[in-house]
């Protein structure tokens, strides 16, 4: 049945005449839209094409589609990824320090929010708002060089203190040189930066939940504890479901700047990650078909990782993402 | 001004325009590489890394040079008579000519100036606890060991800020001279060339030992605790020199002197008294009593013209002009008056700025086919002079001791090793792995590290390379080792 829509004079219109109205309406808006999709075919889905590298042999002189497939019916360069040594570490390592991020790094921005919430004294709440979002605007190659300063084992500031504290000059943590206590510290350095910028979209979440079940509450006579674990907590769960479905999507992709800033030759077996294998096998020695291929395989690990949780996440009640 | 001078010359001698493409210094492969695959690479291009451009000739990406309008070569010797009077046929031009195929992809530049690395020590620091200059490896060891025990008197209230002795995460750079002492001195050509891939010498036979060394240095409380945590391109190092905290180190033969006024020595110098000064000293010696230093073969970066080249002869006439003496001189030395002048036996470089600056020491990036002074019998002097206000004695000691028992090893040209460009870029990271680890190991745990670390090193294609470097010398040039 043609439903139609009421035209302006009066009059049922056809589907035609329909279109031309509507597009009477909105069409500036669908123009607007124009711009922003020309970008994302441009930069964003053609680019796409040049996966076939990874199926293809390896010459940066020729289009993808040009080319012969690789060898083992196109499969060759996952099959060599997969043999390499190297990528097995840098895939371990990529996996431990994603999943002691999401440990660490994901619930610290909730407590944070609900600390600065419980607040009352509204212009010192602001102010260390403020402070705590800075880090995140410092690049990873600014903060390895404070890290050093902070951090090294002889000559950084901590372990000046702690040499005169203990007043043993050979006394040393060994925070960037030892990789258990390497590990530590990017961890903590993580949190540090991205803390105080995580907490936004939290407190944000916090002021749609409504003063009056806070009341309610009170009345029940429930303490301070108890308001932030009935009240506060259920109402940032959609936020924090969806944070953390976006998150497990990451869990494989991997940063590159971050662990290469704060690596060091001796902490190279924790350190390696899968960005740096890609950098130096791709970029540094010319085997692009190969990192396209472990680039492949991240994304298609992330996309099955996002997919997963978010149907465990609609599973259990929640709304999900997709 | 010299990029007009080259315009100008090209325009009026061959009547070929130039352009000028800028590429990142430390970054040309990744820009090339970038630059190759969009199809707008210039007609002549230069790298330091000849596996890269082996790689892109087997893609089919680069111009064969024995193959140029059908012609080999040698058919246009003579309209560049200045590239071959500036190149040596054998060691430059068909250095990387293939034995079997014939194929040539790259002309290698010469290094005019072949010094390596130098070891340098606080002289002001000796004089005051009345040591002399060390000459062996053990008279180096008693200095370092009296700088840590007397650091109090050297540097008073800075005392705790002594370093006897640093180094880097480079280890295998930062210590060339004390692990090739180690080496034995009758090791053969052939040997050296197939476990000579690495150029830190890492393969070279007895490198262990050496290694021992400087971990046994380290335990002792006289090397520089923080070395390893500190990656490329940190200054802090260079701070500790300059404040005057470092007692000696291994370095580019010219390191501390670079730079001018900004140099370590300058800066030392301010801080510390016009008394402090390092010098080079030549302490190492190996098994037959030498002082022996492996320095570079007189081959450089590689030139190469990328198949979008349509005019490969004029490219070729480039390399002509760019190699005429009268060119290198006037790139080199900039005008009379403006940038340099004229003493006796050679010429003194003017600080300068707006045209007459150079973008890089002495123009080596224009000057493609050679890198570093060329001025005949000029250079020395010039050299001397270049450092001001680094006084020119400390240089003139630096460049001797540099080349003094120099060695060159024979290269072996055995073709395209296919294990290099597979493997060639990510050994280093192992190899300084590992060597930062054994040095930063305690002494009983040194052989377990250092041999683990080497493993690991063989695994990921170091064994690939030698077995595959070792088959051609058996079948080009009938090498077997006993």
């Amino acid at each position: 049945m043609n439903k139609g829509v009421i035209v302006p004079d009066g009059r049922r219109g056809t589907k035609s005449a329909n279109f031309k109205s509507y597009m009477r309406r909105y069409g500036t808006l669908y123009l607007l839209l124009i711009l922003p999709l020309v970008f994302f075919i441009i930069f964003r889905y053609a680019p796409m094409a040049y996966i076939l590298s990874a199926f293809k042999q390896n010459n940066i002189f020729k289009a993808p589609w040009e080319l012969p497939w690789a060898k083992n019916n196109g499969f060759e360069w996952f099959i060599k990824a997969f043999k390499d040594r190297t990528f097995h570490n840098a895939l371990r390592n990529t996996l431990t320090l994603n999943l002691l991020d999401l440990a660490c790094g994901f619930p610290a921005p909730i407590l944070l929010a609900l600390l600065l919430n419980e607040l009352s004294f509204r212009r010192f709440k602001k102010i260390t708002q403020t402070v705590l979002y800075m880090p995140h605007f410092l690049s990873w190659i600014i903060i390895s060089g404070l890290a050093l300063r902070l951090f090294a084992g002889n000559d950084g500031l901590i372990n000046i203190l702690y040499k005169r504290m203990t007043a043993n000059p050979d006394a040393s943590i060994p925070f960037m040189s030892k990789p258990n206590w390497w590990v530590a510290t990017y961890v903590v350095l993580g949190i540090w930066k991205e803390a105080g910028w995580g907490t936004i979209i939290y407190l944000a979440a916090l002021t749609n939940i409504s003063p009056e079940l806070y009341e309610a509450a009170a009345v029940d006579g429930a303490g301070r504890f108890k308001r932030i674990w009935h009240v506060t907590l259920p109402g940032l769960r959609p936020t924090i479901i969806t944070l953390l479905i976006m998150n497990l999507g990451r869990i494989l992709g991997s940063e590159f700047d971050r662990p290469l800033a704060l690596s060091n030759k001796l902490v190279t077996d924790v350190s390696h990650v899968i960005s740096i294998y890609v950098y130096q096998r791709g970029l540094q020695n010319s085997q692009f078909s190969l990192s396209t291929a472990v680039g492949l395989f991240q994304s298609v690990v992330g996309v099955i990782f996002l997919i997963a949780a978010n149907s465990l996440a609609k599973r259990m009640g929640e709304r999900g993402i997709m | 001004m010299y990029t007009d001078y080259i315009k100008q010359g090209m325009l009026e001698q061959h009547n070929v325009e130039v352009e000028f493409v800028s590429i990142g210094r430390w970054t040309e492969v990744d820009d090339m590489n970038t630059a190759l695959a969009a199809g707008d690479a210039p007609d002549v291009c230069v790298t330091y890394s000849y596996p890269t451009i082996a790689k892109y000739a087997q893609m089919g990406g680069i111009v064969n040079l024995n193959d140029i309008d059908g012609k080999p070569l040698e058919e246009y010797k003579d309209i560049l008579p200045n590239l071959w009077n500036l190149l040596s046929p054998t060691n430059n031009i068909y250095w990387d000519q293939n034995p079997e195929t014939g194929d040539l992809w790259a002309i290698e530049a010469t290094l005019a100036e072949n010094a390596r690395i130098n070891t340098f020590i606080r002289k002001d620091w000796l004089d005051k606890l009345g040591l002399a200059l060390p000459t062996t490896e053990e008279e180096f060891h008693d200095c370092l060991v009296a700088f840590r025990d007397n650091a109090e008197t050297l540097l008073g209230a800075d005392a705790d800020k002594m370093v006897p002795y640093s180094t880097s995460y480079d280890i295998g750079w930062r210590n060339d001279l004390l692990f090739m002492a180690y080496v034995p001195d009758d090791a053969k050509d052939e040997d050296l060339y197939i476990h000579g891939f690495d150029d830190r010498h890492l393969l070279y036979p007895n490198y262990k030992e050496g290694v021992r060394v400087l971990n046994k240095w380290y335990n002792e409380g006289l090397v520089w605790k923080d070395f390893a945590e500190y990656a490329q391109d940190s200054s802090h190092e260079d701070d500790m020199m300059k404040a005057g905290f470092v007692g000696a180190f291994q370095h580019n033969w010219d390191y501390p002197y670079r730079g001018g006024d900004d140099s370590i020595q300058a800066n030392l110098q301010r801080s510390a008294g016009d008394d402090a000064a390092y010098i080079a000293v030549d302490c190492f010696v190996n098994d037959a009593g030498v002082h022996r230093k492996f320095l570079a073969p007189p081959i450089d970066r590689k030139v190469f013209f990328p198949a979008t080249n349509d005019e490969p002869l004029a490219s070729l006439l480039y390399l002509d002009f760019i190699s005429d003496p009268e060119t290198i001189a006037f790139l080199q030395l900039g005008k009379e008056g403006e940038s340099y002048n004229a003493v006796e036996g050679g010429f003194e470089k003017l600080a300068t700025t707006g045209d007459w600056l150079q973008n890089s020491l002495n123009n080596i990036d224009y000057t493609i086919t050679v890198n570093g002074l060329y001025l005949g019998d000029a250079t020395a002097v010039t050299t001397a002079l270049g450092y001001a206000p680094v006084a020119s004695d400390l240089i003139n000691v630096a460049n001797a001791a540099a080349k003094a028992d120099g060695r060159i090893v024979k290269v072996f040209n055995c073709g395209d090793i296919e294990a290099e460009q597979e493997y060639g870029t990510q050994l280093p990271t192992f190899r300084d792995t590992l060597l930062n680890k054994a040095v930063v190991a305690s002494e009983e745990e040194f052989d377990a590290v250092y041999d683990q670390g080497m493993q690991d090193y063989l695994d990921n294609g170091g064994q690939a390379i030698i077995d595959e470097r070792t088959a051609k010398m058996a079948d080009i040039f009938g090498y077997t080792a006993e």
